[in-house]
Parts: C-alpha cells; structure tokens; sequence
C-alpha cells in the first residue's frame, strides 16, 4: 500500500512538473518530507538519485528541433552544475536537518518568485509565437 | 561574435553558483537556471528553457549524488519508485499544459511553492523548537 502511493505521488508530481516545465525535486522534496514522513537530507538524497537519468530528454528534443538550444551553453551549464553540486552537497551533509529544512523553504520562496517573474508576458515570447 | 567566450565563460560560473544551490537543496537547477539565462544573458525564453534541458540530460547531479549516497542519505526503494510516474506524469502534464493558459499555470504554481516554503520555514523553525528531528 505505501509502494502504491509513492508510484501515485511520483504520478501526480510528474503530471505538475510536465504542466508547469518545471524540475520535479523542488516538489518532489517537499512531498517526499511531508508525505512519506522522511528526513530532510534523505528526501534530498533521494532527489538528486530520481534526477540522474535524463528525464526531460523527450522534452529537450522538442526544443532542439525547434532551433531553441544553445549547445555550448548547455555544456557549460552542465560543467557549472557539476562542480557546484558537488560543493553544496558538502556543505548540506554536515548542516543540521531542521536547518537545511528551513534554508530549502526560504529557497522555495525564492524559486516562487523567479517563477512569478517569468511567468509575466515578454515580448520576445510573443515575437516566437506570431 | 567577439563576446562570445567571455559570455559562454560567465554562463559557466553562474551555473557554478546555481549548482552549488542544486546540491545544497537536491534539486535539479532549472528553476533558477532558465530566469538567470533570461536576466543576465537575454536569452530568449523559449532557448533558455531548451538549454537548460539540455544541461540537464548530462548527469550534472552525479557529484552531489555520490556525496548524499556516502552519508547514507538516499532512499534507493523510493527512488526507483518514482521515477517512471514522474516520467509519465511529465507526458502526461506536458500534453494537457497545451489545453491551458501556461502562464496562468506558472503562477498558481509560484504561489503553491510560496506557500510551500512559508510552511517549510515554519515547521523547521516555528511551530516545534525542541521537538528532536
């Protein structure tokens, strides 16, 4: 029965992500402390884990045959996203659980408001689309 | 192109800060990754998006992975679990965002995750100071 929600709340996690084109972990996270009782890091472990294969490959493609990636700038990007990730797992791993807990909900709000910014209508999305 | 390097340079270090957040917090990076390319480089929306899906095909989190798996701090079961409703999920959600405005959707998903991180703060913080966790 527990196995059957986490296949469930991975569904319903997934459907958001596709609706807003968004990463799944900064839901995922929440859900996985909340929903299934686990402990900060752990659920942040667990994350990162779910996010190694590539996920969002069908979702690149689209873009990609539209003319809309930057090759090179995705590989710095991800040359970025390496190193950095391995600097801040090290400072989470030795952070108390109840710290990190509260440092993820003041990024929460910050991911909201980046995202309520994007969300406002820009010209150049308009040019695109006409 | 002159500037070209030293933009692709830049994009370089900023991903660097915003990988740091990726493992500080076991996300994926694209929420802050495709508003920055936006803001500080100009990228079209739509490129930003497509590169940062890009950047994240490459197993970018594997460092920050293999240091949570060396504390012990993974849940392998769970993991494996969610992966394919996610996936499908993601199909699924990705054809019905063409039925609504995604605009409107981004919004009340800002608002959920304000929320999200009001209660986050709270419940860490707040609500239980010496309750052992």
């Amino acid at each position: 029965m527990y196995y059957a929600g986490v296949v469930v709340m991975g569904l319903v996690v997934g459907v958001l992500v596709g609706l807003a084109g968004i990463g799944g972990g900064v839901v995922l996270v929440p859900a996985m402390v909340y929903l299934l009782g686990m402990d900060q890091h752990m659920a942040q472990g667990t994350s990162l884990f779910l996010q190694l294969p590539p996920l969002g490959l069908g979702a690149m493609l689209t873009y990609w045959r539209n003319g809309n990636v930057d090759i090179w700038a995705g590989v710095m990007c991800a040359a970025g996203f390496f190193f950095g990730g391995y600097f801040g797992s090290k400072i989470a791993i030795q952070m108390d659980s109840r710290d990190l807990k509260g440092a993820f909900g003041s990024f929460l709000i910050l991911a909201a408001i980046l995202l309520w910014w994007r969300s406002r209508p820009q010209p150049l999305e308009k040019k695109s689309n006409g | 192109m002159a500037n070209r390097r030293l933009i692709l340079f830049l994009v370089f270090v900023v991903a660097g800060v915003v990988g740091v957040a990726s493992g500080l917090f076991g996300i994926g990076g694209g929420v802050l990754l495709v508003p920055l390319l936006v803001l500080l480089f100009g990228f079209p929306q739509h490129t930003a998006q497509g590169t940062s899906l890009a950047a994240l095909v490459a197993p970018v989190s594997l460092l920050a992975f293999v240091n949570y798996a060396n504390a012990h701090e993974v849940s392998w079961t769970v993991g494996l679990l969610i992966m394919p409703g996610v996936f499908v999920g993601g199909l699924l959600g990705g054809k019905l965002a063409h039925k609504i405005s995604p605009r409107r959707m981004r919004q009340a998903f800002a608002v959920f995750l304000f929320v999200l991180g009001v209660w986050q703060i709270a419940s860490a913080w707040m609500l239980h100071p010496n309750a052992p966790h």
